[in-house]
């Protein structure tokens, strides 16, 4: 198992609490427009389609396509261990959202490969929102 | 911008640019600017327009216009925040606006304030910075996807890189010149950084300052030196640099680019320099592709001998990010290039340069043949893009 702990952990703020709060509970929630229904990520007080204020946050799958990683040996601070899987998933519902993958081995990475959301705690609050290589 | 010969680059400076030179933002700045003013034979008194991302005098409180006036001790008419190609298109609006008649652009950074790796692009950031994400990982993320997209292979981004090495090592105001220069074969087999890049393929960290003068063609008249002309260009900023997943979606703002070639009457095909970015090896490939200059997918084979001194678009010619200088503001660097280059004031190792007497040999020369237009790129990054185009009577 990846460590994830003596890295900085997220602060959540006002606008975040709500996706942390899911994270805890092994949910990934996105905001999705009231008004046309995009998903956006990272979080945004507007609709990033349409600027319409009121969203919902709502559960996704989880699931998306590795549309790129990196293998890095060069960490920018102490903490991470190296190397690490940085990677960029592309979720079903759309978005791109930057990422580790954990149990990863590096002859099972390929870009395009099917991916979900793993989930690694690290501490009793933050729930990282990780992803694993499947097989389907 | 329309093509018209009504704007123009009067004015440039460049501090030596050098690892941990011990000198402070500000007066590396201030040297920059005076030097750029005294380049065009204008004085400081005339400036009525500063764009840079940062202002280090004043109160010591920072980019605030007020305090910029403060300090200057007259009018300033025009603020902005950015810099390189972007600030260029700026002032020449503001000036053909009549809104402002002098416009400096100075830049400086300095690796004290980034250790050895650029802080700004590692943001504090809730949903970055637990990921360990840093910037050659978010370009070894664009540079793979363009790798399985593309089938751009590790070695066309060597060469690109070498080329930018080889520069350097012909280039005595570059950072790297001197020491051991990276060949296509050392950078592959250099330190990895961030899988696939290499420590070779990835910029610098070091320190210096830049300063352009843009002004009216009218003020242009009474310079030192023939006006470099700004006939146009284009900017787009489409995302949040590194909070953001990097992708290659800057590829979706190609039609953007081209049109600003349309807009300013230019073809692709005559341009001569192109001053792309090369802050990683890939990156010249993206924009050429974003440029026009090839279609999406074919900058892997045609960017490599395309930019080399003799290349139909020569590149990176001071040594570029990889090689000359990544003073963490180095957009004003492709502009400068090219005025030199047109001013015929290229410093390599060929006896003559001083005399503009330069041999053509691209062992010791980096002077291109008789420039006539060209492209001065960035701000650049995974989620904007600007360039210019310039040219010379």
């Amino acid at each position: 198992m990846t460590a994830m702990t003596g890295i900085p952990l997220p602060q959540p703020t006002e606008l975040s609490r709500p996706f942390w709060a899911a994270a805890n509970e092994g949910r990934l929630v996105l905001q999705r427009c009231d008004a046309c229904g995009h998903h956006r990520w990272t979080p945004q007080i507007l609709c990033t389609n349409c600027l319409v204020e009121p969203f919902t946050w709502t559960e996704v799958s989880g699931r998306g396509k590795l549309y790129s990683y990196t293998i890095v040996y060069r960490a920018p601070l102490a903490g991470f261990e190296i190397p690490y899987v940085l990677a960029v998933v592309e979720l079903e519902e759309g978005p791109l959202m930057l990422t580790r993958l954990v149990d990863a081995p590096t002859e099972r990475l390929a870009v395009d490969a099917p991916v979900e959301v793993a989930f690694t705690r690290a501490s009793e609050e933050i729930n990282l929102y990780t992803f694993r290589l499947t097989d389907a | 911008m329309n093509g018209g010969r009504d704007i123009a680059i009067v004015g440039v400076h460049a501090t030596r640019q050098q690892k941990k030179s011990g000198r402070t933002i500000v007066s590396m700045m201030m040297e920059s600017i005076r030097g750029a003013l005294d380049d065009a034979g204008i004085p400081l008194s005339e400036v009525d327009g500063y764009i840079s991302y940062i202002f280090p005098a004043g109160n010591g409180r920072g980019f605030d216009d007020g305090a910029i006036a403060e300090q200057f001790g007259h009018p300033v008419a025009v603020t902005a925040q950015t810099s390189g190609a972007k600030a260029v298109l700026l002032a020449g609006a503001a000036i053909r606006a009549g809104i402002a008649k002098v416009v400096i652009i100075p830049a400086a950074g300095a690796q004290s304030l980034a250790g050895d790796m650029a802080t700004y692009t590692r943001p504090t950031f809730e949903f970055t910075e637990w990921t360990g994400s840093m910037t050659p990982a978010q370009y070894a993320i664009m540079a793979r996807r363009h790798m399985h997209e593309f089938g751009t292979t590790i070695e066309q981004m060597a060469e690109i890189a070498a080329n930018s090495h080889h520069n350097a090592s012909i280039n005595p105001q570059a950072v790297r010149f001197g020491e051991e220069v990276q060949t296509v074969e050392r950078i592959l087999n250099g330190r990895m950084i961030a899988d696939p890049l290499t420590q070779p393929m990835c910029s610098l960290v070091n320190d210096g300052a830049s300063c352009i003068v843009v002004t009216s063609a009218e003020r242009a008249k009474d310079c030192r030196h023939p006006p470099v002309w700004v006939l146009g260009g284009a900017a787009e900023t489409h995302g949040n640099s590194y909070f953001e997943a990097p992708s290659l979606r800057m590829l979706g703002t190609r039609q953007l680019m081209i049109d600003g070639f349309a807009q300013a009457g230019v073809r692709h095909d005559d341009v001569d320099i192109v001053m792309c970015y090369d802050h990683f090896a890939h990156g010249p490939i993206v924009q050429f592709e974003t440029l026009g200059f090839c279609e999406p997918g074919e900058g892997g084979a045609y960017v490599p001998d395309a930019i080399r001194p003799d290349g139909a678009h020569p590149s990176s010619l001071d040594g570029g990010n990889l090689a000359y200088s990544h003073n963490m503001i180095p957009y004003n660097f492709k502009q400068i290039e090219v005025v030199k280059q047109y001013r015929n004031e290229v410093e390599d190792l060929c006896p003559g340069w001083r005399e503009g007497v330069h041999t053509y040999d691209r062992t010791i020369c980096r002077k291109v043949r008789e420039p006539r237009l060209s492209v001065g790129c960035g701000p650049l990054t995974d989620a904007r893009h600007a360039f210019t185009i310039l040219a010379k009577d």
